[in-house]
Parts: structure tokens; C-alpha cells; sequence
């Protein structure tokens, strides 16, 4: 009887046990090389928050492929690169860089650069061990054929979006805002070398606008640069952008939306307006400043 | 010695019993709120034309949160799709709100007093965007939304 209620309780044990997370990745991760950051003091919740207002390089891709810009790969970071990166700080920031470059590469339908960089992706990620979360097989099999950019884009911004999900889950989120920063300054890299070529006002509103994003990177990078010395590092080169950022302003009006019903979809117009004033000098000295930073972070 | 047993198995069965209801609990929580299926059906009802930027997971806990909320850099010149899916026609009373970064309303899925599924928002001001989520007599209080783009 009493070896009866033993296997009961037993019983109640792992029906409790059963809810709980099985977490075969903590130990995994402590296997990692990295370095054992102390946690900022602000609530995961709030990086959280803020991370996730970082935009998609995508969206830039797009507006510089609208613009008329043929496809250059001279502009993205060689996948050869890739041997440089050896500590997870590099990688996380190469893998982001490597993410934005992939986004240009399919919205160009250029197949053959799409599954180079593929390959430096699976390399960085399996070294950071996120590998899971991209489908490569699936991608390489879309990216072989120009009609599945839909897809394409799809899955890849998907597995991206995962990843960052997952580290922040995790308590590292400093590798997620990382990777984030690098696929930013990737896409602002890549803008600012078209706006100079096509001298394109739009594209140079661009570049302005980038302001609202560096103020988000400078506040997550600030989180972590007394942890991290090299994020302390990359925090002070970002501050030089920033310094040139700081004479752009960007101006907002409001006004009422309207809205309308089209085809069963409500489609709203919004009335607000924002102006953005830069000029020739800010364009060139931004462009300077990202490339030099860029440089540190690829070579 | 009669009197012990009987005693032991009352025991028996009320630990029995609170193992099988604690594990049926957890598993009916787990079950409640399915946003990945969800934000499947919104990716699979992307309109054509737009890009996945990302997805949304709508979990308004059983109605203990009355509101989700999200955020996001929208540029101008660029249009914004958001949907919202129940795994019904119906949003279930979600209600989609966005606002700028002055928290003032730019738009939202409810008007004309009926409930839309889905939002085009062509942006003409860049900046920092609110997307809230919120439940007007909504039965499930869940659901998924994705977000996508295209100039």
C-alpha cells in the first residue's frame, strides 16, 4: 500500500513536471563561446519593445531596385569574408549584414549570389547555433527559380524573424539587436551609395529618415556597452553617425485620416505629411561615416 | 489495521485525482489560444502584391488582457497591409488601431460599424507607428495578424 501512494505521488510529481519547459538548449548554450554578459537593468519586456521597431532592410531594397538601380554586387559584403569572423560578436553582426544582402539578392532575382550567400548565412548561423531556424534546403530549392521570390522572401524574413525572437527568449538579446544593427547598416550602407550615384532626392529623404532607427540602436546598444567592450566600441562609432544625424530633423503634421471601403477592404489615407531636411554635405558625410563602420565590422 | 487502509485509500484516489485534474487544466490552458495557426491563415491571405515584414500573435488570454500591442518604423511612400485571423470569416470583435508616434489615431480595421478584416495603409509620414490590438466583444479574445508592405 505505502509503495501504492509512492507511485502516486510520483504520479503528481511529473504531472507537474510535465508543464515545464524541457530546456536541452540551456545546456547547449552553455557550451557556447561567448562571453557571460551581466543582464542590463532594464526589463527584457522593454528591449523587447524597442527592438522590435527595427524595420526590415527589405524595405529599402525595394525602394533602390524602384529607383532604377541595376543590381551590383560590388556593394554587398563577399561571402569570402566570411573566414574573418571568428567571435560571436563578428558573426552576429556578418550575419545580419549577410541577412540584408540576401534580401538584395533575391528582390533582384540574382540566384547564383542568393545561394553564396546562403551558404555564409548557414556557416555564421550554425556558429552562433541558431542553424535551426533556417529552412536552407527549402530556400535554396525557391532561390534557384526567379517566379518564387514571393516565397523566397517569405521564408528567409520568416527564419530571420524567428531567430531574433528566440534569442531574446533566451537572455540574448544583445546578439539580436547585433544582428539587427548589422542588417541595418547594410541596407543604409547600400542606399547611401546609390543616392550619391543617382542623386535622387527620395533616396536621400531616405537616408534622412534613418534617424528615427539610429536613435532605437543607440538606446539598445547603451543597454549593453558596459557589459561588452566590444559593443562599447561600436557604440562609440555608431555615436559619430549619430553626431551627424543630430543636425537633421524630420517634421511631423498631423491631420486627420479618411478612410474608405474599396473592394470589401478598408483602405485608409492618411493625411499626415512628415519632411525631412538634408542636405548634399549630410548625405556625404553619412555615407562616410556608415562606410567606415561597415568596414570595421566586415574586414 | 482495517480503519488504516480505508484511510490510505481515500489518500490514493485524492492524489489521484488532483494529478489527472492539474494535468487536464494545463493541457485545456495550452490548447486555448492558437496564434500560430492563426498568423498561417493571415500569411496564406496576404494579399498579392505585398511582402511579409512580420506576424502578429493576438492572445488576449481569455479576455484577463484587454489589450496587445505592438510597434513598428513605417515609412512614408510605402503601403502597410495588416489582417487579422480567428480561423472563422470573422475577426471576433479584434479590433486593429494604429497610431503614430504621437499616439494619435491614423487608422483602424472598425468603421462604418462593421468589423474589416483586413487594412491598406499607404504611410505619408515616416515614423514610429502603435499597432493595438483590442477585443470589442470578442469571444475567444485570440487570434494572428501579419504585417506586410509594398511601394
Amino acid at each position: 500500500m505505502k509503495k501504492l501512494i509512492f507511485i502516486v505521488c510520483i504520479f503528481g510529481i511529473v504531472a507537474c513536471e510535465s508543464n515545464k519547459k524541457i530546456d536541452d538548449e540551456k545546456a547547449f548554450l552553455d557550451s557556447l563561446e561567448s562571453v557571460t554578459l551581466n543582464q542590463p537593468e532594464i526589463s527584457q519586456e522593454v528591449i523587447s519593445d524597442i527592438i522590435q521597431q527595427i524595420p526590415s532592410p527589405l524595405e529599402i531594397s525595394f525602394l533602390i531596385k524602384e529607383s532604377g538601380n541595376s543590381y551590383n554586387n560590388e556593394l554587398l559584403n563577399s561571402p569570402d569574408n566570411i573566414s574573418n569572423y571568428n567571435s560571436n560578436y563578428h558573426k552576429a553582426l556578418n550575419l545580419g549584414i549577410y541577412g540584408a544582402d540576401l534580401g538584395y539578392t533575391n528582390i533582384y532575382n540574382q540566384n547564383q549570389d542568393a545561394i553564396f550567400y546562403l551558404d555564409a548565412i548557414k556557416e555564421l548561423a550554425n556558429g552562433l547555433s541558431i542553424g535551426q531556424f533556417f529552412d536552407f534546403g527549402t530556400i535554396k530549392r525557391l532561390a534557384t527559380n526567379s517566379q518564387n521570390m514571393d516565397s523566397l522572401l517569405l521564408i528567409s524574413t520568416q527564419n530571420f524573424n524567428n531567430i531574433n525572437t528566440y534569442l531574446q527568449e533566451q537572455n540574448r538579446s544583445n546578439l539580436s539587436i547585433l544582428l539587427l544593427t548589422g542588417g541595418w547598416i547594410e541596407a543604409l550602407h547600400i542606399l547611401c551609395q546609390v543616392a550619391e550615384e543617382k542623386n535622387s532626392e527620395q533616396l536621400k529623404e531616405k537616408i534622412g529618415e534613418q534617424k528615427i532607427i539610429l536613435d532605437n540602436i543607440k538606446l539598445l546598444l547603451e543597454f549593453y556597452r558596459e557589459a561588452d567592450p566590444n559593443i562599447n566600441k561600436f557604440y562609440d562609432q555608431v555615436m559619430q553617425l549619430d553626431a551627424i544625424y543630430s543636425q537633421i530633423n524630420i517634421n511631423h503634421v498631423y491631420a486627420e485620416p479618411t478612410f474608405e471601403e474599396v473592394n470589401g477592404m478598408l483602405v485608409i489615407k492618411d493625411n499626415s505629411t512628415t519632411t525631412i531636411d538634408i542636405t548634399d554635405e549630410d548625405v556625404a558625410k553619412i555615407k562616410a561615416t556608415t562606410a567606415m563602420i561597415r568596414e570595421q565590422i566586415i574586414k | 489495521m482495517k480503519k488504516l487502509d480505508i484511510n490510505m485509500k481515500k489518500t490514493l484516489i485524492i492524489l489521484s485525482l488532483a494529478g489527472v485534474i492539474f494535468f487536464a487544466q494545463t493541457k485545456t490552458a495550452q490548447a486555448q489560444c492558437n496564434t500560430d495557426g492563426f498568423t498561417e491563415q493571415c500569411l496564406s491571405s496576404l494579399e498579392s502584391g505585398f511582402t511579409f515584414l512580420k506576424s502578429f500573435k493576438v492572445d488576449g488570454q481569455g479576455g484577463s488582457k484587454d489589450k496587445v500591442e505592438f510597434s513598428y518604423v513605417f515609412s512614408k511612400d510605402t503601403e502597410y497591409y495588416i489582417n487579422i485571423c480567428t480561423g472563422s470569416s470573422s475577426v471576433d470583435g479584434i479590433k486593429v488601431t494604429l497610431y503614430d508616434s504621437n499616439r494619435k489615431m491614423v487608422g483602424t480595421n472598425f468603421a462604418n460599424g462593421k468589423f474589416f478584416g483586413a487594412v491598406k495603409y499607404p504611410c505619408s509620414a515616416t515614423g514610429i507607428y502603435y499597432i493595438t490590438f483590442t477585443f470589442e466583444g470578442s469571444s475567444n479574445h485570440c487570434g494572428g495578424s501579419v504585417l506586410g508592405f509594398k511601394r
